[in-house]
């Protein structure tokens, strides 16, 4: 199996499982154009988001470095930026430092959206032709960088997809690939685990410093969390509590070692698993692992969820048979075989492994034949009032 | 002659555009929304909140939710949910229709997943619209005009405006980012989720550009006129008719296909006579072009 991996070769040495022409507004009044420059053109593919792009946004820097992470993920071949001036150019010169290949599209330069429109999608389209030429070479498995997610979880996660999901993981570790594991919030109670895997005593000490950092600026900031953390699907699930869904949730990343933590929408600088801050929000948490230039996705979930990335495959596992069922084409695998005997932890782990690997190598996902591409921009506090603590 | 022509909703407000609306209670149900949403005559938005929300945020933006589907220029609405999240679907839907709003639901927990989910909202949205094609524009009066104006900051056109569409018997509500300060002392303040009322009212801590759009919808605005400062691109709303006028004249040549006037160039006269054209069918530059903004303002970070 491992022999069959191909990808797309990036300049950088890094590897890419698909080859998007990524069409992305570097302001939120560049929406618009983003998506009619992509309707209707396959191979293109644009998104929507809320970010004015204000320097004096105190989450420019957050926001600015996960906008230009995505663009310069490794499944995108190029990505067309589209800028109100010519002179916003801070978003492609950052995705450019980090292997990407950007062009700019300035909507001042064309006289709104139909010009912008009408002047980029010649671009776009001769980009995609391109893509379509490059071909798909071996790839070596350490080319693979999987995010790991769950979300709407329930009793069962920590049970069924969430460690079986760790099996898969530990897998693909072992064969040279990396894995992020994420969501800070639904890892705080399992800090002391995490960190006792850590490589160094200075990566374990990071790990207790982000996940007990969260927890202090949930206190400080004296907010109820609840329905926030759990969610009221959680709830509905049989998950009382923060912590016994953590204890879940970090199953998500076997028993490898701890090699770094990441920052919100970071690269991982080696191989391994890697522990990323981020929240538990799944959109916010799968944009961040993807800025973070994580090329693969997987996805635990046991109330059901549709969502995808737009340029990154996300492989969608149900805790629970009931849910895979009911959920018609939206789950990609069932984890709930395990409770019914007919899959083991291990055998269940080696099924998602296998899956994984096909659909690096192509397969289409449940959330890519339908084309979700749900994106969301991370904030650390609110544009107008900066919590005071 | 009667001032303004719309659409009567159940409360008695006039509506200047009859929308159906189709709105996901949670960035999980974007894509299931954009699919039900491609039926012609309908606005699917999409947007990044309903989950791991905390605090006044929760209720922030239920209330925007609320006030956005329950604007008298939307005709009907769908509400889309996942199941599982922090601004749960169904309550939302309930408190909607509650409002007198004609209201469809679609779960995807619920009904078994995008394709069912997809086939019964498309299915609600033929209902709504077989409804809303038996709505006929009715005659009202400008006192049932509720204008809204987003600014950065209080400038000459806008205290302009508005005192023409007070004198006028119109409504107006202001929307600025911070505090009001000095200007417009005599302005009432309207809270979060609440309508404007009669004469000029104000909404502090509104955000800012198109932040402010959802701000004033929710304050019942069915116009809004867009006067912000130099530079600042123009930006639609997704149920309403945004008037965008260009802060410098820089700003209007390089966007103009995008703006419908240059504040260098217009009047307080002028703007308030394309108000009423406004809301009595013409088109605004954001409606030519179909933006559908919905950008909300967010009071706390995501958990």
């Amino acid at each position: 199996m491992a022999g069959l991996l191909t990808g797309y070769r990036r300049g950088d040495g890094r590897w890419g499982i698909r080859n998007h022409v990524l069409v992305l507004p570097a302001h939120t009044a560049a929406n618009l154009a983003a998506e009619r420059i992509t309707d209707g053109l396959p191979g293109a593919v644009s998104v929507a988001h809320q970010w004015e792009a204000q320097p004096d946004d105190p989450d420019h820097e957050r926001i600015s470095a996960t906008l230009a992470g995505f663009a310069a993920n490794p499944n995108v071949f190029a990505t067309v930026l589209i800028t109100i001036q010519e002179s916003d150019q801070e978003v492609a010169r950052r995705a450019t430092v980090r292997g990407g290949v950007v062009h700019v599209v300035a909507m001042a330069s064309h006289r709104g959206t139909a010009g912008t429109v009408a002047a980029a999608r010649p671009l776009v389209e001769r980009l995609v032709q391109e893509a379509g030429r490059q071909p798909r070479e071996p790839m070596p498995i350490s080319g693979l960088v999987l995010g790991l997610e769950c979300g709407g979880s329930d009793a069962l996660s920590g049970i069924t997809a969430n460690p079986a999901l760790g099996v898969a993981s530990d897998l693909l570790i072992a064969a040279g690939g990396s894995s992020i594991l994420a969501e800070t919030p639904e890892l705080i109670g399992a800090e002391h685990l995490l960190a006792a895997r850590a490589v160094s005593p200075e990566v374990g000490r990071r790990v207790i410093e982000v996940i007990t950092g969260f927890e202090e600026m949930i206190r400080e900031l004296g907010v109820d969390v609840r329905n926030a953390q759990p969610t009221p699907g959680n709830q509905a699930g049989g998950l009382t509590t923060i912590e016994e869904k953590s204890l879940g949730a970090a199953k998500k990343g076997g028993d490898s070692p701890v090699v770094g933590v990441l920052d919100f929408a970071s690269p991982p600088a080696g191989r391994g698993l890697y522990i990323m801050d981020t929240p538990g929000h799944d959109i916010e948490q799968m944009v961040g692992m993807v800025a973070g230039g994580a090329n693969l996705a997987a996805f635990t979930t046991g109330r059901g969820t549709p969502t995808g990335c737009a340029i990154v495959p996300v492989v969608k596992i149900s805790t629970n048979t009931a849910i895979f069922d009911r959920l018609v084409g939206d789950i990609d695998l069932d984890a709930g075989r395990i409770l019914d005997g007919l899959e083991s932890l291990e055998s269940m782990g080696g099924v998602i492994y296998e899956r994984l690997l096909a659909v690096a190598a192509g397969e289409l996902t449940s959330s890519e034949g339908r084309g979700n591409r749900e994106f969301a921009i991370s904030r650390t506090v609110s544009p107008m009032t900066a919590f005071s603590g | 002659m009667a001032a303004l022509r719309g659409y009567r909703r159940a409360d008695g407000r006039l509506g200047a555009r009859n929308h159906i609306l189709v709105l996901p209670s949670v960035v999980c149900a974007d894509q299931t929304a954009t699919l039900i949403g491609s039926e012609p005559g309908t606005v699917a938005v999409v947007h990044q909140h309903g989950c791991g929300q905390v605090g006044d945020d929760v209720e922030h933006t239920e209330k925007a939710f609320l006030g956005f589907a329950t604007n008298p220029n939307v005709g009907g609405a769908v509400v889309v949910s996942l199941g599982c999240e922090t601004i749960q679907g169904r309550r939302l839907a309930n408190r909607i229709a509650e409002r007198g709003q004609r209201l469809e639901f679609a779960g995807i927990q619920l009904m078994g997943g995008t394709a069912n989910t997809v086939d019964r909202g498309r299915e609600a949205v033929g209902r709504l619209r077989e409804q809303l094609a038996r709505d006929s524009l009715e005659e009202g009066g400008v006192g049932e005009l509720v204008l809204g104006i987003s600014v950065d900051a209080p400038n000459d056109l806008a205290t302009g405006l508005a005192r023409l569409a007070v004198a006028a018997g119109a409504a107006v509500v202001v929307a600025v980012p911070g505090r009001l300060g000095a200007a417009w002392p005599d302005a009432a303040q309207v809270g979060d989720g609440q309508r404007a009322g009669a004469g000029l009212s104000v909404i502090e801590d509104a955000g800012e550009g198109a932040e402010q759009h959802v701000a004033l919808a929710v304050a019942g605005a069915q116009v809004i006129v867009s006067l912000r400062g130099p530079g600042r691109p123009p930006q639609g709303f997704a149920t309403g008719p945004v008037v965008a006028v260009a802060g410098d004249s820089a700003i209007f040549a390089a966007l103009a296909d995008d703006f419908d006037l240059d504040a260098a160039a217009t009047s307080p006269e002028e703007l308030w006579q394309l108000v009423v054209e406004t809301f009595n069918g013409r088109l605004t530059a954001s409606e030519e072009r179909g933006a559908r903004d919905f950008v909300l303002r967010r009071l706390a970070r995501t958990m």
